[in-house]
This record gives structure tokens, sequence and C-alpha cells, in this order.
């Protein structure tokens, strides 16, 4: 009878939303539609039921049966809508504690000197210099006689130096690197030579036997001391920062004339004194000058067709002042945990 | 130098501070290393003891009655035992300030004493150069005048920096001459013996040069001398300047030196053997006794000036004691000499002596200082009572320093800034130099002053202009961009290096390069051979820095030692190794090293190896542009059975590797340790990989468990697995190895994964069964491997 069919339709519904109801998640929800919709579930016995009706009611069955599933059908779709929204919902709760420390990767790092180095040639090659490095054992012919220091010279004396034999020792600073080029090269010359220097110095808070210099070299026509300074200030705009300013004062190296010290505003306390500068506004960082006659003829150059000058500055006293570091020590004690900080 | 501003102004009237004066000496060129500040003195009188009591009730003490140009006398008492009538001496006046002392009225047993009688200590000299007792001041001074005044006694005193070129300004007068220059102003020249610059007198040669290396001599007869104290403005001055008083003679000898320069020697003329002297080399077996009464062997280093018996003075350095000047000397002989300042030097260097005198003449003192000095000290000498005869000079002429011409274009050429001739004029000449501009005003002829012997060209005359007008004036400017030839690939080499080791976690460390005995000595110990004969240095300052680096591992080592812990520990550095005997050679390369904290690992596995081979092949990877070769090698200082070379178009580049376990035993490390090592030479240059488009197929993976001798490397399977794939391997990977009782004794089971991939279609399962089949028949054919039974 139609009206059983109607009965068990209703009843199968109940129970279909019964099961949806506690069906938690999209499995439990394909178990229910397997269960009353699948090829063999309940709603197929309610089909075969139809076999028992007259003709003339089987039309009307069908459709009833067919409603009926299109409606259970809309009532899984619902509910499976309510379940994406609900694990939505719970995903978007999540919270974790983002302060929990990140698992960090091996972390590699460049050693002061080197980064205080690379910057400063950074500056010159973007002006045109080539970046060219040298031997640490030299000739005393390179080390001194080549620059206008010969035997006996009392400026010999603040170059101390360490000899592996008569004639041959440790460079006492970048500036053989002049006329080592000079000589392989002609005019004009732009090259900063970044190097270890070694002199016979106690190692204490602010000396080392070992230490780093940045040589300049630049050789042209028309080339005066306003171009070192000008290059200079930019020089120390880069690695100290952009209110720099640069004074020389009178010096002497006998491989210059004239001669100039070089003072920079100190980066400490922006020029206004402070204990890192001594209270005066200014560090000292280096030497400089033209370069002399007798280097510019004894590398083969003429000094009446080029000028040019040159200049040292220590590479460390570069990273002690921007990095406050107050003893040079530091800087070779290799600490991880001081580089890790540095970097 | 100490330069007593009190001294200074004997020279120039200068009425800035301390602080001006010293900023004005650096703009100069001469830096001011410190400002001795003298302490604050009024109060204080030039008085005369017009009568000196005994104190009524106290044995130890005198009652004086001091005149000091006031109203009515002081009565002053003191303690002092040094006070008679009618000396002059610094009388200090109620209210008075002293060295830590404010005078007020004092009863001093009844008496009212209205003041204090002074000594050295209380007026800030140091007391052991000054009397003992109150100090003893000159008749002829004006009594009541301000003692501290007319000493200067309040001036400060700076410590100049002088440099090497500049002995000139090693003195008072050429500071003054300086700062003179720098204000505009010219100095006061001292007074100087009219005699002195006669012509050479005819009469008995009282030196005879023999060396070349003295190549003037400046000799004085002075008669009539009498031995004793210095008026107190000469002492005052040499104690400002740090040197002690002695007497009229010595301190006239000093005063000359700090003055001027020029250092001088007295010979007690008496004592001096056959009444002349001459200058040569010291012969062997020679000696010499010496002021401070040892004995000094001499041989021909030495320079000497001898009498006619034996050497009286080390040229420059120091007198012998038989014609020291002494209370019965009464004729001198004064030496003003010019000695080649590279033989004092040596000789100074040989003795272990300097002094104030060598340093001078270490630095070749002018030729015409000499003629000065003598004549100054003539002066000073008469003045004191003494009759100077003309001098006697032997050697070269006092010719003045030669003439320079300087284009007035020049300043801007070096300098990049305008001086005009007037102004180049002026500034020369406030130094003291002579200048005539030429006609049509573009250059200079210059004449640099006696004294200054340092200037010789162009460049050192554009030089003192600058200085005198200020190098503040330069401005500043850019140069050209120059095309430039120099390569700077070294560099650039250095800094990739530097960089590709850091990305990988590497921190980068710089070493010392001298090294200590020890460290090669750790490798003899632990029997591990030196790449080469290691370099000494001769004169090291320590045996801590005796030798100079064999290789960069050790270094690596200590800080390994040091700082490996529970974590990796990666480190490297970049510098030059040296090595040879007896030519050394340098080598730059770059070290860098993995510590690892300990792990249970089966004998055939070392899984630290194989993270260290993995970074360092991506390492060289960066550097190339392309993949290295492994090849298993033997290097002292590795694991003879856990190193190997990295090839780059079959050429060494690296070695890497577990370090060698005696190295670790000998450097006290407990961790794994690997390192590498690659000299800068063998850096490949970089090639930028060629394009091949990746195939749009899909890849088949399939894993292989094969069961092979346990000899056969993996990189014969990777071969084997290629070759046998037909041109369809996009990839091999071996991935794991196991030894044990799993499998069959004897053996071991290697994991390869081979990614299947052809170019044009999509791989077949059928097509990979073949490639499957053919690379088994290959792996069994080369490498006898077989399939692992599940
Ligand atoms: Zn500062």
């Amino acid at each position: 009878m139609f009206s059983d069919l109607t009965d068990q339709l209703d009843a199968l519904g109940a129970r279909l939303r019964e099961a949806l109801a506690s069906a938690g998640d999209h499995a439990a929800l394909e178990g229910v539609r397997v269960r009353f919709l699948g090829r063999s579930g309940e709603i197929t016995q309610v089909r075969r039921a139809i076999g028992t009706l007259s003709p003339a009611e089987r039309p009307a069955a069908g459709k009833a049966i067919n409603d009926a599933v299109a409606q259970f059908e809309a009532e899984l779709e619902s509910r499976s809508h309510e379940l994406d929204a609900r694990a939505l919902e719970g995903e978007l709760a999540l919270a974790i504690d983002v302060t929990f420390p990140g698992i960090a990767p091996a972390t590699g790092s460049l050693h002061p000197i080197r980064r205080a180095m690379e910057d400063a040639c950074r500056y010159f090659e973007r002006h045109g210099f080539a970046v060219v490095l040298g031997p640490e054992i030299e000739t005393e012919y390179y080390n001194f006689d080549a620059l206008n220091i010969p035997p006996d010279h009392p400026a010999r004396e603040g170059l101390d130096s360490f000899y592996l034999r008569p004639g041959l020792l440790l460079r006492t600073h970048t500036s053989p690197m002049q006329v080592r080029t000079m000589q392989a090269h002609p005019p004009p010359i732009a090259i900063v030579v970044p190097g270890k220097c070694y002199r016979r110095d106690a190692i204490d808070a602010r000396h080392s036997p070992m230490f780093h210099q940045i040589e300049g070299l630049l050789v042209a026509p028309g080339i005066h001391l306003g171009h070192l300074k000008g290059v200079l200030e930019g020089l120390f705009r880069e690695v100290f920062g952009p209110k720099q300013a640069v004074r020389f004062r009178p010096s002497f190296f006998p491989f210059v004339e004239p001669g100039a010290e070089v003072d920079t505003t100190c980066p400490g306390c922006g020029g206004e004194g402070c204990k890192t500068c001594g209270g005066s506004g200014w560090i000292e960082i280096g030497g400089s000058g033209m370069v002399h006659p007798d280097v510019l003829r004894e590398s083969g150059y003429d000094p009446a067709g080029v000028t040019g000058w040159a200049f040292g500055v220590g590479i460390e006293r570069i990273a002690m002042v921007r990095q406050d570091i107050d003893d040079i020590r530091v800087l070779f004690e290799n600490d991880p945990r001081v580089l890790e900080q540095l970097a | 130098m100490k330069l007593p501003i009190a001294w200074l102004r004997d020279y120039l009237d200068v009425t800035l501070s301390s602080d001006e004066i010293a900023a004005r000496f650096a703009a100069l060129g001469f830096p001011v290393d410190d400002i001795v500040r003298r302490p604050v003195l009024s109060g204080v009188r030039v008085g005369r003891l017009a009568r000196v009591e005994k104190h009524p009730d106290a044995d130890r003490l005198l009652v004086c009655t001091v005149d000091v140009a006031g109203p009515k006398a002081l009565t002053i008492a003191t303690a002092a035992t040094n006070v008679a009538e009618g000396q002059v001496v610094p009388v200090a006046l109620l209210g008075a300030q002293l060295v830590g002392l404010t005078i007020g009225p004092r009863k001093m047993r009844g008496i009212d004493s209205e003041g204090m009688l002074c000594s050295a200590a209380e007026l800030g000299l140091e007391a052991e150069w000054f009397e003992d007792g109150i100090l003893q001041l000159e008749d002829e001074l004006e009594i009541g005048a301000d003692f501290t005044r007319m000493f200067r006694l309040g001036d400060d005193v700076l410590d100049v920096e002088v440099t090497a070129n500049r002995v000139d300004a090693m003195s008072v007068l050429g500071l003054a001459r300086e700062l003179a220059a720098s204000l505009g102003a010219r100095v006061r020249e001292p007074e100087t013996h009219r005699d002195s610059n006669a012509e050479r007198p005819l009469g008995p040669a009282l030196v005879r040069l023999e060396s070349p290396d003295c190549t003037r001599f400046v000799a004085q007869r002075v008669s009539g001398v009498t031995v004793r104290p210095s008026p107190f403005w000469m002492r005052v001055r040499l104690a400002l300047a740090g040197q002690r008083p002695i007497n009229n003679l010595v301190d006239i000898s000093n005063f000359v030196m700090f003055e001027g320069a020029q250092p001088l020697h007295f010979y007690d003329f008496e004592h001096v053997a056959g009444g002349a002297l001459v200058v040569r080399d010291a012969r062997e077996g020679e000696s010499i006794r010496t002021l401070d009464d040892a004995e000094r062997k001499l041989d021909s280093r030495f320079l000497v000036i001898a009498d006619e018996r034996e050497p009286q003075c080390i040229a420059g350095l120091k007198g012998a004691a038989p014609t020291e000047v002494s209370p019965a000397t009464h004729e001198l002989l004064v030496e003003a000499a010019t000695f080649s300042g590279p033989r004092v030097r040596r000789m100074s260097v040989a003795l272990g002596l300097r002094t104030e005198a060598s340093s001078r003449h270490e630095k070749g003192l002018p030729l015409g200082l000499s003629t000065w000095g003598a004549a100054r000290a003539a002066y000073l000498l008469e003045r004191a009572g003494a009759s100077p005869d003309a001098p006697f000079v032997a050697g070269a002429d006092d010719a003045p320093p030669a003439p320079i011409r300087v284009a007035v274009a020049s300043f801007a050429q070096l300098l990049g800034m305008t001086i005009d001739a007037n102004e180049a004029a002026g500034a020369l000449r406030a130094l003291g130099f002579s200048v005539e501009v030429a006609a049509g005003g573009d250059a200079l002829e210059t004449v640099p002053p006696f004294w200054r012997g340092d200037v010789k060209i162009r460049e050192d005359v554009v030089e003192e202009v600058a200085r005198v007008v200020g190098y503040d004036r330069i401005e500043s400017a850019l140069p050209p961009v120059l095309e430039t030839r120099v390569s700077s690939d070294d560099y650039r080499n250095e800094s990739r290096i530097a960089q590709a080791l850091a990305t990988r976690g590497y921190r980068e460390a710089v070493t010392f390069s001298l090294q200590p005995a020890a460290l090669q000595r750790r490798y003899e110990r632990a029997g591990v051979a030196l790449p080469g004969p290691v370099v000494g240095i001769l004169n090291p300052l320590s045996e801590d820095q005796r030798y100079l680096r064999f290789s960069l591992l050790p270094a690596l080592l200590e800080l390994a030692a040091k700082y490996a812990r529970d974590d990796a520990y990666r480190v490297f550095e970049i510098g030059h190794v040296f090595e040879g005997d007896p030519e050394p050679f340098e080598t730059p390369g770059v070290a860098w090293l993995l510590a690892l904290p300990q792990s249970a690992e089966p004998a055939w596995r070392d899984s630290g190896f194989l993270t260290f081979k993995g970074e360092s092949l991506a390492f060289v990877r960066a550097l190339a542009g392309r993949d290295a070769e492994v090849v298993s090698t033997a290097q002292p200082g590795w694991h003879p059975g856990k190193s190997a070379a990295l090839l780059v178009d079959g050429r060494d580049v690296a070695v890497i590797g577990a370090v060698d376990p005696r190295l670790l035993a000998a450097f006290e490390i407990d961790v794994r340790v690997y390192a590498g090592w690659m000299r800068m030479a063998d850096l490949p240059a970089y090639r930028a990989p060629r394009y091949k488009p990746a195939s749009k197929y899909p890849t088949v993976a399939r894993d292989l468990a094969l069961i092979v001798a346990p000899e056969i490397p993996a990189l014969d399977i990777e071969h084997a697995v290629r070759a046998g794939g037909d041109g369809a391997i996009a990839d091999v990977r071996v991935f794991d190895e196991y030894r044990g009782p799993q499998i069959e004794a004897g053996k071991k089971s290697i994991a390869v994964r081979v990614i299947l991939q052809r170019d044009d279609a999509t791989l077949t399962d059928a097509e990979a069964d073949g490639h499957v089949a053919a690379i088994l028949a290959a792996l069994h054919e080369r490498c006898g491997a077989r399939i692992r039974d599940s």
C-alpha cells in the first residue's frame, strides 16, 4: 500500500537525520550516505517495495521515492557544508606560541676585519679602482729602498720589522705594492691593496705584531691632494656613516711629499668629543701624501708627466671604531660567540 | 720632546693658551702628545735676606728680615739651613699660593712669621735637581719683582712629537720658529759670540778628521773657566725641559742642544794629551773609560774622538773620564760636530745607549748648526766669565742649502688649491727661507735657511707653504674615473670563497701567522709530516711568535679544541702559509673545518665525513660553476682512509677529509673533526653552466636493493647504472648502505634510486622494466652486484 511506503520513507528519513546529526566528519558522512543511499543501502530496500504496489500506485510511489532521495541528498550536502564550516572554524581557532624559538640553520659569518676590508674595497671598486693583493714576504728593496727609505734612515725606526734572512722580511706596510704595481703597469694606476702587515710590536690592547692595512694609490696626470681628501671622505662615509669629514695634518713619510696624517670625524661622538677620540672629536686613521718623485722615478714613471697620491689606513682601526671594540686582541681570539655578535 | 712654554717665550711673544699653542703645533705637523699642566703659583717675590738671626727660643730656627721692596721689610722664620745674610731668594708673601699650600700668618715659637722662603718643591720643581733648602737666586735680580712671572713658572710644558726629518725642530728655537711662522711673527734669534763667525784663523790645528763619518768639526778653545752653579733662569729652563742642571759648563752644553738642536761636547783641554784631537775609527783592542766609570771595549765599528794617547769620546754618544769637565777645569775645548747619522745610530744600537745627543746626531744634523752651536756656547761661556778664542773648523764648509725654484702653479698641481706668489713667499720667509719672486710672478726662487737640511726639492717647498697656510684649506674633489688595466681577480676569489663558506655555515677566523714552535712539535710528536721546512723569524719578539705558519690547520685545530662542544662547529680561514729553507715562499689558500660531537657508528660508516663532503662539494660547485669529482687520497694531516681529493676538469682543487686522529690527540680534541684545504692558485675559474632544457615528460623512479662486495665503491655502482641505462638516466642516487646479520656474511647491501626519463616521450612501464633489466645486467657485470632477496 502506498501509505506504507510513505511511512517507510518517513521512518528512513528520521533515521537518516539521526545518523547525520551524529556524523562528526566526512568519513562518517560517507558511511551514512552508503548506508542509506548506496547501491545496497536502505533506500534500495524501499525501492524494491514498489514491485508490491499496484500499477496505478507505482508512478506516484516512484516519484515519492525520488523526491525523498533528492531531499536526503540535499540534507547530506548541507551536513557536509556544516562540517566544512566547523572544520575551518576549528582550524582558524588554532593558535601557537610564535615566540617559541625558531630552528636556526647553521650560520656562518665573515670576520669583522674582512667586513671592514670589503666595505672599503667596495667603495673604491665603485670609483674605478682595482683591488690587488700582494706578498707578505717582501724584499728590503720593495719594503724600504724603493720607497725612499734607505738603510739607516731614521724612518725605518718606526717600521721595526721581522726578518726571515738578511734582505728578506715580512712587509711592514702595504706600500711595497705601490712600486710593484707601477713597475708592472704603465700609468694611469688606480688601485687599493688590502692585506696583512707585520711590525715588531708587543701585543697589547692597541698593538698587534700582525695587522691589516688598506693601501690606496692613484697616479695619473693632474692628480692632487684635493682628490685624496674627496676619496677619503667617500671611504669614511662608506664605512662609518654619512656625516664623516676628513682632516689632514702635515706629517712625514719618506715615500710621499707633501705628507699628511689623516684624521676623520670620531664616529663615536660625531665630533663632539668622547673617550674614543680623547675628547678631540677626531680619530687618527692613517697616513697619506703625494707620491714622492723619487718613488715615481724608481717605478719607471716620469714625475714631470704624472702626479699621484697614496694612503694607508688601518683596517682593524675601522672595525674597532665602528663596532665598539676596545681591545685589538678580541679580533684575533675568534671566540664564536663574539664572531656571531659582530657579524 | 718636552717644550717648556716658558722657554719658548724667550724667542717669541705669545699670548695663546697652552691648548691653542698645541693646536697650532698639530696643524703644523707637530702633534702634542701631552700638555703637562704647571701648578698655579702666586704671591712669590724676589727678596733679599737683609738680616739673618738665630731665633731666641729655638735652636733650629732662624729669623730673617727680608727685603721685598715693600713698605717695610718682612720678618720670616725658617728652618732652612742654607740661608745667609745678603742672599737673594724667592719669598712667598702672606696669601701666596704654592704647590699644596697657601701661606697664612704663622707664629713660630713666639715670632710672627710674615711669609715663607721657598724651596724647589714648593714651586713645582724637581726637588732633587735643585739645592737642598732655599733656592738661591742671582744678586742682580730686581728685588720685589714677581718671581713666578719673571721665570714664567706658571707656563705649561708641551710634549711635542717631532718627525724624523725635522732634527732642527728637536729644539725650543726650532719649534719657536714654527709657531712664529704660523702666527705671522718672527723669532728673536738668540745672541752668539761675534768672533765665532770670523774667518778660519791660523794657528795650531786643534782637530784632524780621519774619518768621512765626521763631515765637520768646529773646535773652540775657551779659557778662564770657573765651574759653579748656573744662574737660576738656565737651571729652571733645563729642569722644565726634563734635564737635570749640574754646573754652569755641563748646563751650557745641554742648554745649547735643547735650544738649537746642536749637541756639544766639552773637553777639559788641560787633559787633552798633545793639545789636539783626531776623529777616527777606534782600533781593535782599544777601550774607553766613560763618565759612568764603565770600561767599554771598542772596535772599528766605533767612531771616536781621541787625543794623542787614547779615545776621549765616542762620537755623539759618550765622553771619557780623563777629559771630563770637573770643578778643577780652567780651560775647555768645545766640540760642535756633524757626524754621519747612520754611523751614530749603529753605535747607539751596539752600545745599547741612546742619549739626547745621539737621538739628534742620528737624524743627520745640518752642517750650519755646528757653526751656530759653537758660537752660541762661546757667547754663553763668555757671559759666564770665560774667554773664548776664535773657532777652529775642520771639514766641510757650512755652505747654505742649494736654491730651489718653484713654479707658482706647483701649489695647485700638488695641493689642488690656489696660492699666489706673495702668499707663498710670505709663508716661506716666515720659516726663514730667503725668497725672490721671479719676474712675471710665476715662480719663486727660494733658499732654505741653514738649519733646514730636509728641504731639497720642489715638493718639500710646497709642503712648507701648505703647512703654514694650513692643510685645512685643501678642498675635497673627486678624481676622474680612470681605466686601469690592473686585475682584481685574486681579491674577487678571496671574497667569493669567504662568501661561499659563510653561506654554508662556516665562521671566518683570523689567526696569527706567527706561531710558537709548540705547533710544529705537536705534528712531530704525532708523527705527522710537516708540509715542508718551517720558516723561522731571525729576530722574533717572543717564543710565541718564532715561526711562520706552515699550515692554516693547526690554528683551526686549536680553535676546535677550545670552542667545539655539543653542537657542530664550523670555522674557516683565508691566509698565506709559508715554507722553504733557505728560500722562504708563501702560498695563499683557504682551510675550512667542521667539528661534530662523537657518535656511535659502525666502523665502515662515517656520517660526519658525508656531511663535510656534501658541504665541500656544494662550496666547490658554487666557486667553479661545475661539480667536482671525488677521488680517495692520502695527505699528511688527514686520515689515510677517510680523505679525498676534489677534482674539477681532472685537476686537483682541494683535499678534504677526517683529520688524522694522531693530530686530534696531539691537540687534545675529543670530537670528530673534518677539514679541507685549497690553494688559491688551484681554484678553477668560474664557468657559467650551459643551459639544457628540462624534460617535459614525467620521470619514473625505481629503487634497487643490491648485494655487493664491501670494497665496491658507490661511485662504481653509479657508473654501472649509467652505463646500463642507455641514456634514459635522469639521476642516480646511492642512498643507503647496510652491513650485518640480515644479509649474507662478507657482503654489503646498497640501495640505489634510479630516476628514468625520456626527453621526447613519456616512458612506459614496459620501457622502464627494460631499462632496469639492462641496468641490473650492467651492475652484475661491472660490480658483481645482484638484487637483494626481500
Ligand atoms: Zn669621540
